[in-house]
């Protein structure tokens, strides 16, 4: 029969109004969710089962290794009784707060400098992005140590200088510690932000420059009227996935400060950690991470559908 | 039992009795024989075959103790004809470790560190037939390790000691401060005369150091005995009265503060547990709260001995309220859903037999305190007389939460370190009031 007898034999089948069992594979929509279900059984068990059972969990006073029952709210509410938790929902407002805007500024600096034709272009553009590439817990460690109490090389140096007396307490001092986490974080941030807006820096045609510079555009002109508006698209995108990301964060903060001194630095990732794993409340700990869920989803739908409405 | 490997037997002559039999197949035979015989020593097991028994254990300082606990795991695996998985991790991650194991199941045997036995009571088998055998072999459990070890009073595993911590110094700068006898050790000082020689070194360059980070083991060490011995607890004996915010503890809070500044490395808000060991090893400070594990170090050191010289130990100084260490027992306990019960009850039978766990506990020269009566007098504690005065320590041992009961709350409590950014936030602020205030507000939330 060939081809030409298939496509003959599905002409006669769709006339007739039945949708026989051997055309399932042929229809885009039934093949895309057959292609899609692993992937679904994936997000349901690893995410969406773990997600539920998290919004259980904080229903209930569940400690490790001893089940626990139905008490409603009550997580939630006595939450916002708790000195520690309203420290620990500021803490991390300031650590997104503060991060994402220079994270973005700073990348975008990176990307307008990667832009230009420079020599070695390719494996300094691989360097850059070391810091993002790095597993955090490593870089993290990395940092505690040159913000060492004792052996930090940066109060050595400034001890050498004759700029200071005594070691710099960086993750010690409350202002110093929460600067110092920001400072990594910002860091670790960089290379995302910078590839990200290079990959859209590369996207703008040229000739909407040189229009601009025939109109009598200056640099910083063109950058504002014509760079800006054509990248604005990705900063948005960008910038929401970080604070996304920021307010999930979790290791940068356990390896420094393990939310020290003083609970000055903890987050919902670590608070809920101390709670649920070393204070084995495992209800208590799920509301405080879901306090997160709110927030979280207010801009992930704003991301998608402002990507939603550039597409 | 002394393994037969197939060198030895090569280095046997080959003689042959009368009856053809040769004195290798002899030797050979013997060593199987010996081999069933010791199977047949575990009749609990039973079916060793395809079994696997996990066991988990904090990593421990001494390296060689930790190499002799992963032979002996290999050496019953041998015995007992099972599989044996013996892991390690930082003693920190325990607890997360033991919250999988509760919850999904793949351990069998844990060592659990003071309270835990409390903490996880409701998953722990019930070993106190195991364990008073344990105690009458070895002329009774020491009073800590009854004060301690029993939950409810019942064993949930087989305590076997623990690590204290105490002071550690530098006696060159203790004798240059004006320290009476520094050389002997195990003086007898008030807080305030503590607080007097860190003025005096901070002065020469070398302050006292101690860590007041989020890390679970010396800022708590050091912190609840100090609240113990100004006259202050957590809670009363009634579990419910919150006795933190007195004015014996503000006063002693805010000489606390005062000697933060005056004789402390005031970087300490950031130390860890290892941040005080590299501070001290490095000549940068000359006292802090700690194990044994600095003095271990010293001994080690390629410099002729002159910092293990100039090291020695003392308790921890006394307050209004007397002296105080915040120790208890560890324990190795079996989990309840474990599949393998009975091979790790034979297991940890075997492992406490003195043979076995003596080997254990010497190679660590004192820094794992004894468990039972006996080993008190044992000779290893004349090797060196500068750890004589770790063995003190469990006089004063108290545990977290006391007057009330070592449970959940007096576990959250830690686990939120109450206690210890109670000093923090007195260092920082430079007040002891408002950070009282503060902490006796969130155990009033615990002890509810």
């Amino acid at each position: 029969m060939g081809t030409f007898g298939i496509r003959k034999k599905i002409t006669f089948k769709m006339n007739s109004g039945s949708i026989q069992s051997e055309n399932f594979l042929d229809r885009e929509s039934s093949l895309g969710v057959l292609l899609m279900l692993p992937g679904l059984i994936l997000l349901l068990v690893f995410l969406a089962y773990p997600f539920f059972l998290g919004i259980w969990l904080s229903l209930t006073d569940t400690r490790i290794g001893m089940p626990g029952e139905f008490i409603g709210l009550w997580n939630y509410t006595d939450l916002l009784e708790d000195d520690i938790f309203h420290q620990t929902a500021w803490n991390t407002m300031i650590y997104a707060v503060v991060t994402v805007p220079f994270k973005a500024l700073m990348g975008l600096g990176l990307a307008l400098i990667l832009n230009n034709k420079i020599r070695f272009s390719n494996p300094i553009r691989a360097f850059v992005m070391l810091p993002w590439i790095v597993p955090t817990a490593l870089s993290s460690l990395g940092w505690f140590m040159i913000f060492d109490p004792v052996f930090s090389p940066i109060s050595w140096l400034m001890i050498e200088m004759g700029l200071i007396e005594s070691n710099v307490n960086f993750l010690g001092d409350q202002i110093l510690a929460v600067t110092a986490i920001c400072w990594v974080n910002i860091w670790r941030g960089i290379p995302f932000f910078g590839i990200s807006i290079l990959a859209g820096l590369q996207a703008v045609p040229p000739e909407l420059h040189e229009q601009a510079a025939i109109d009598g555009a200056n640099k910083f002109q063109r950058f504002v009227n014509v760079t800006l508006p054509q990248i604005k698209g990705i900063l948005m995108i960008t910038s929401l996935l970080s604070i996304i990301w920021t307010f999930a964060d979790f290791q940068l903060i356990y390896v420094l400060t393990k939310g020290g001194p003083a609970n000055q630095t903890h987050i919902f990732g670590t608070y809920a950690y101390q709670i649920g794993l070393f204070g084995t409340e495992i209800g208590m700990a799920a509301a405080i991470t879901l306090y997160m869920f709110p927030i979280l989803a207010f801009f992930s739908i704003f991301l998608l559908r402002y990507m939603r409405k550039t597409a | 039992m002394e393994k037969v490997n197939d060198n030895q037997l090569k280095s046997i002559p080959e003689e042959t009795a009368e009856n053809g039999v040769t004195r290798r197949q002899i030797i050979k035979t013997g060593a199987a024989a010996g081999a069933v015989a010791l199977m047949g020593g575990f009749p609990n097991i039973s079916s060793a075959q395809n079994k696997t028994l996990n066991i988990v254990r904090g990593t421990y300082f001494i390296p060689g103790a930790q190499e002799i606990a992963k032979q002996q795991a290999a050496e019953f695996g041998k015995q007992a004809g099972v599989k044996v998985n013996a892991d390690f991790l930082n003693w920190t991650d325990l607890n997360t470790k033991i919250g999988a194991g509760i919850q999904a199941g793949g351990i069998d045997v844990i060592e659990l560190w003071p309270v835990q036995n409390h903490l996880y009571a409701n998953n722990l088998v019930d070993m106190t037939d195991e364990a008073e055998e344990v105690a009458a072999r070895g002329g009774g459990f020491e009073e800590y390790v009854l004060n301690s070890g029993l939950v409810n009073g019942r064993y949930l595993g087989i305590p076997h000691g623990n690590n204290a911590g105490t002071i550690a110094y530098r006696i060159s700068a203790f004798e240059k401060a004006g320290v009476k006898h520094a050389d002997k050790g195990g003086m007898d000082m008030t807080w305030d005369e503590y607080f007097a020689v860190a003025k005096e070194c901070k002065k020469m360059g070398m302050p006292f150091g101690q860590s007041l980070g989020h890390s679970l083991g010396d800022p708590i060490g050091f912190c609840y005995p100090y609240m113990w011995a100004s006259g202050a607890l957590e809670v009363g004996d009634d579990g419910k009265t919150i006795l933190f915010n007195t004015p014996t503890f503000e006063y002693a809070l805010n000489k606390f503060v005062q000697a933060w500044k005056d004789g402390y490395d005031e970087t300490g808000t950031s130390w860890d547990d290892s941040s005080n060991n590299r501070a001290y090893l490095s000549g940068k400070i000359s006292s802090t709260f700690n194990g044994a594990s600095i003095y271990y170090a010293s001994k080690r050191r390629d410099d002729g001995g002159e910092l293990m010289n100039d090291t020695h130990h003392m308790l921890m100084p006394k307050g209004t309220a007397g002296r105080y260490h915040e120790f208890g027992t560890q324990t190795m306990g079996i989990l309840n859903n474990s599949k393998n019960i009975d091979v790790a009850k034979e297991y940890l039978k075997w492992w406490f037999q003195p043979e076995n766990f003596d080997k254990w506990w010497r190679i660590q020269e004192g820094y794992q305190l004894h468990h039972v009566k006996n080993l008190a007098d044992d000779p290893m504690w004349q090797d060196d007389p500068k750890m004589g005065i770790f063995k003190e320590i469990p006089k004063y041992g108290r545990l977290r939460g006391f007057a009330g009961n070592p449970n959940e709350k007096a576990s959250l409590a830690a686990s939120k370190y109450i206690v210890v950014d109670t000093f923090a936030k007195a260092v920082q602020s430079g007040d002891a009031k408002d950070a009282l205030e503060w902490g006796e507000r969130q155990l009033k939330r615990i002890y509810r």
